[in-house]
């Protein structure tokens, strides 16, 4: 069951990508020109990534921690002259990372919080302060839902919680 | 490799004796190299076409259309008395004049010969399916043999064509085609809608890669124009309106009132009195002008004009005279009208140019929001002498001279967010610009922001070289976006340098976009007035992109200069003097023969209803009722065909495109599993040639379709569509040009007007309406008219042999019942 779900996921990575949408790019960096990420850590790059997957295949790119630098703003596809969907690519690549084991540690933690509590972190004074500031506590978090949602995205599968 | 030839003798046995009806055809199979035979098995088509009915002879052979293919032909003809010949290779778009010209020459009617298109319609749509392909090209072959046997000889008339020319357009390829043909002496009407001719030529500042001053270089030829005794300059003009046809066009231009007599000395006196101010235009708008004005210094003709929609006198009221009052040798004439002029001439070069791409779109570069970037042609007039700034570089921001200026590449270009394709001039550009900078301020610092220099012409690469030598800076990759400084005006690029790999951050005085060029915002609307096909760009299409790139499809139609593609002054020029070449063999031939496709009407069938008079885009039928009958006046038919399926009593048929031909054609296609065939029916200019252009794009498609030709899908009768139903065709397609790009006026209305009546037809029926398709499809939409037939593929798999037999047994008994009701 687990096997067929992880193939089922794969094939679901790739759905909405055709991998021939790469062969477009010319390189002219218009992508990483207009990156947010390029700002914080100029080595990232969504244009290198473009030429990484078509000189060196998909599986060299699985296991660069760079991929996860990119926060899907969307910015380089809409700046993209050949409307090649980056985004898409990104997403699609960082799946695949995932269901071979290739996730940062702080970022899993982060998701096992989430299934754990119904929140991506946790701030003690929160309640606190809402009080001072005569808001009513947060209410409870439905983490069953939540739970499922998760599952049904196929994230059970790649990391336990 | 050794050319295969076999030649098979039939009806040769003792005895057999040449009647005069009897049907001698030769076929001949061309390979065309790889190109048909890798595909398609030629010699199991060949010997496939000597089982047909008449066929007497048939070959296969590496190139048909050679010296030594078409000696064959001949040779045969003489000797083995054929009356019929079956050419099956490429389009007809392409070598049926060369084929008929064989024909012609060893003594048989030229309209005597048919083609079976198995390159464009059939090898190079269906690559990977040899079985496919080879059963398809046997019914292509059999198709055109069965239309062969119905062949009749034709005679062309001839007619007239004026020694007088349009040329549309005062660009720089305008004006060389006007030039050439004056010089030849023929009479010149040339047309520019603006105030001056000298297009955009005019603008520059220098040409690449000699470094020319532009306007010093075209201001001579200019004046030539203007003094030519025979050419009529026409200017503040617009084409309204075409009608005729090759060697004898009618054209009406509204010449627009220009408000200042000739008898204007340029003075400029009325320039200092006018008080309304406009931006000026040939200086993309970096400077004003007034309401009156000169276009600018060299302007031909010489003479001011005044811009109506600028000047308080407009809508005939004067509320201001002070021009008319400052005028001493009193040119300026308030009265002054619009008219419309009536010219007729023989042939029509089409030189309307292009418009610059208008980079505003492009959010993240801040066109139209920093001051400081400005585009490659505002670049021009400003270093130019006579430009706002009398040939300063300054910015716009604070005019003071940029000491660091960038100029990015590939802006509306080579994108899908504006345009596709290469503009091929703005590289050179950039890099002569450049050098320019470097000559006045050699101090300037310069950057070029690029993906790819294309240097592809003579002496490119040199100033290229030029360029990097000087010091200029070029770096591949293009910005990503540009932050303005709002206290300076400086503005930010970042990006990444592809080469390096890094990322960079440039603070520039100055970014200069060199922006592509696109076609002119007029060329849809002279498209529609003659006929033209565009591409998908929206440049106009020549009739062959390497044999005729001058022609269009519309006879005694030639293109020049930049609306057929982007180009460069010396190939807008190069191709100008081509057309006037091209329309110098017309004129001083001094006639044409036009194809013997015209309608006729059979008088003794024909009751006078007048319903194919109605129908005539050409009003090429006349008679009425009290004559009795209605004739085609053969001089003014251009052979649609609309008519034909108009008469409901056969009266009329259209020659060489009979009813009878058409109807053996369709009938041979569905003689073997009908209900896995698509028909298709393709209107000669568009649709067949969209069907073409799929094959030379290699596109692929599912082989069951059968292409038929009819010159306008209009001539496409209910009849046929009706017939193939009958016959069991899993699905038939009708396909023309698309609305209001018919090449017939509009004809093809009638030919949605009557698909939609079938239509009707079969859901009282309750026949599958989709089996019977309308689709336009215009010379340039090849992947548009794959795609059709594969989702009409895709709707016969739904089909069963069964279902496909009830229709046509539903459409018979309809059938029946009608005539037993009549």
């Amino acid at each position: 069951m687990q096997e067929e779900r992880g193939i089922m996921t794969v094939f679901k990575i790739w759905k909405h990508f055709k991998r021939e949408e790469l062969y477009e790019c010319y390189q002219c960096a218009r992508c990483t020109g207009s990156c947010p990420a390029m700002e914080v850590a100029p080595a990232f790059g969504p244009r290198e990534t473009i030429l990484k997957c078509l000189g060196l295949g998909y599986d060299q790119l699985v296991e660069d921690e760079k991929l996860w630098l990119c926060c899907t703003c969307n910015v380089c596809e809409d700046r993209c002259p050949q409307k090649i969907p980056i985004s898409d690519l990104l997403v699609a690549l960082r799946n695949s990372a995932a269901l071979r084991g290739n996730i940062p540690g702080r970022l899993s933690i982060a998701i096992e919080l989430l299934a754990k509590t119904g929140r991506s972190m946790i701030v003690h004074q929160l309640d606190e302060m809402r009080s001072h500031h005569g808001l009513a506590p947060l209410p409870p978090v439905p983490v069953d839902e939540i739970r499922q949602i998760l599952k049904k995205t196929g994230l059970d599968a790649v990391i336990e919680f | 490799m050794e050319e295969i030839v076999q030649l098979k003798e039939k009806n040769q046995g003792p005895g057999s004796r040449l009647e005069k009806n009897d049907l001698r055809i030769g076929v001949y199979v061309c390979h065309c190299g790889k190109n048909i035979a890798g595909t398609v098995r030629c010699e199991e088509v060949a010997q496939y076409a000597l089982n047909l009915p008449g066929v007497v002879l048939a070959a296969d052979s590496l190139y048909t259309c050679s010296e030594p293919g078409q000696e064959q032909i001949k040779a045969d003809i003489r000797e083995h008395k054929l009356n019929r010949v079956v050419v099956a290779s490429c389009t007809p778009r392409l070598h049926e004049p060369t084929f008929r010209a064989a024909c012609q020459s060893a003594g048989l009617n030229p309209y005597l010969l048919e083609m079976a298109n198995i390159r464009e319609q059939c090898s190079w749509v269906h690559l990977h399916d040899k079985e496919g392909a080879t059963s398809k090209a046997k019914d292509l072959v059999g198709m055109a043999v069965s239309r062969a046997a119905k062949l009749s000889p034709q005679f062309e008339l001839t007619v007239p064509v004026l020694r007088s020319v349009l040329v549309i357009g005062g660009g720089v390829a305008g004006i060389q085609a006007a030039l050439d043909m004056a010089d030849a002496g023929y009479k010149v009407y040339l047309v520019e809608r603006t105030g001056s001719i000298g297009g955009r030529m005019a603008q520059i500042d220098k040409t690449f890669p000699t470094m020319d001053c532009s306007i010093c270089i075209l201001a001579p030829k200019m004046s030539d124009v203007g003094r030519h005794p025979n050419i009529e300059l026409l200017t503040l003009s617009e084409i309204k309106e075409v009608q005729g046809h090759i060697g004898n066009f009618k054209v009406k231009v509204l010449k627009k009132a220009r408000y200042v007599k000739k008898e204007c000395t340029a003075c400029g006196d009325c320039i200092q009195a006018c008080p309304q101010l406009a931006p000026d235009e040939f200086n993309a708008g970096l400077s004003i002008r007034r309401a009156i004005y000169m276009p600018f210094a060299q302007a031909v003709p010489s003479r001011f004009l005044i811009d109506m929609d600028r000047c308080l006198n407009n809508q005939g009221i004067v509320a201001c005279d002070r021009c008319f009052q400052a005028c001493n040798p009193k040119c300026i004439d308030f009265a002054d009208e619009d008219n419309l002029l009536d010219i007729e001439v023989g042939t029509i070069v089409v030189a309307t140019g292009v418009d610059v791409y208008d980079p505003t779109a492009l959010t993240e570069l801040g066109y139209g929001k920093f001051p400081n970037v400005i585009t490659t042609l505002e670049f021009e007039r400003l270093i130019n002498a006579g430009g706002p700034s009398g040939g300063e570089l300054i910015r716009p921001s604070d005019r003071k001279r940029p000491s660091k200026v960038a100029f990015l590449q590939c802006i509306g270009s080579r994108s899908k967010r504006s345009n596709p394709y290469c503009s091929n001039v703005c590289c050179m550009n950039t890099i002569k610009d450049a050098l320019l900078i470097r000559e006045h301020w050699p101090e300037t610092e310069i950057y070029v922001f690029y993906i790819d220099i294309r240097a592809f012409g003579k002496g490119f690469e040199d100033l290229f070289q030029r360029a990097r030598r000087e010091g200029v800076t070029f770096i591949r990759g293009i910005p990503g976006e540009i932050i303005e400084d709002i206290d300076t005006g400086d503005l930010t690029l970042l990006g990444e340098n592809t080469l390096l790999g890094s990322h960079y951050r440039y603070t520039m005085d100055m970014v200069i976009l060199s922006v592509g060029i696109k076609p002119h915002k007029d060329a849809p609307t002279l498209q529609r007035l003659l006929n033209l096909s565009t591409d998908t760009d929206g440049f106009y299409m020549e009739a062959h992109p390497k044999l005729r790139p001058v022609d269009t499809t519309t006879g005694g139609v030639f293109l020049a200069g930049a609306a057929e593609g982007p180009k460069d002054i010396k190939d807008s020029v190069t191709q100008a003097s081509a057309a006037a070449s091209r329309a110098n063999i017309l004129m001083s031939k001094g006639e044409v023969s036009v194809p013997a496709i015209t309608a006729r009407i059979d008088l003794e069938k024909c009751t006078a209803c007048g319903f194919c008079a109605k129908v005539c885009p050409y009003h090429a039928i006349e008679g009425d009722k009290d004559l009795g009958y209605f004739r085609v006046i053969e001089a003014a038919c251009k052979g649609c065909g609309a008519c034909v399926p108009e008469c409901r009593f056969g009266a009329i048929d259209q020659a060489h495109f009979t009813d009878e031909q058409i109807v053996s054609q369709l009938d041979k296609a569905l003689s073997e599993d009908p209900h896995k065939k698509i028909i298709a029916f393709a209107c000669n200019w568009c649709s067949y040639a969209g069907a073409d252009f799929a094959g030379v794009s290699r596109i692929q498609y599912p082989h069951n379709v059968r292409i038929i030709r009819t010159m306008c899908s209009a001539r496409v009768s209910p009849q046929w569509i009706e017939r193939a139903f009958l016959k069991g065709a899993g699905a038939v397609l009708v396909s023309g040009c698309h609305p209001s790009d018919c090449h017939y006026n509009n004809a093809n209305q009638h030919t949605a007007r009557r698909v939609e009546k079938f239509w009707k037809r079969m859901e009282k029926l309750e026949i599958n309406k989709d089996r019977l398709r309308l689709s336009w499809v215009s010379a340039s939409e090849g992947a548009q008219f794959a795609r059709v037939i594969k989702e009409m593929e895709e709707g016969l798999k739904k089909l069963t042999p069964v279902k496909i037999q009830e229709a046509a047994d539903k459409l018979k008994k309809a059938i029946c019942k009608k005539r037993e009701a009549s």
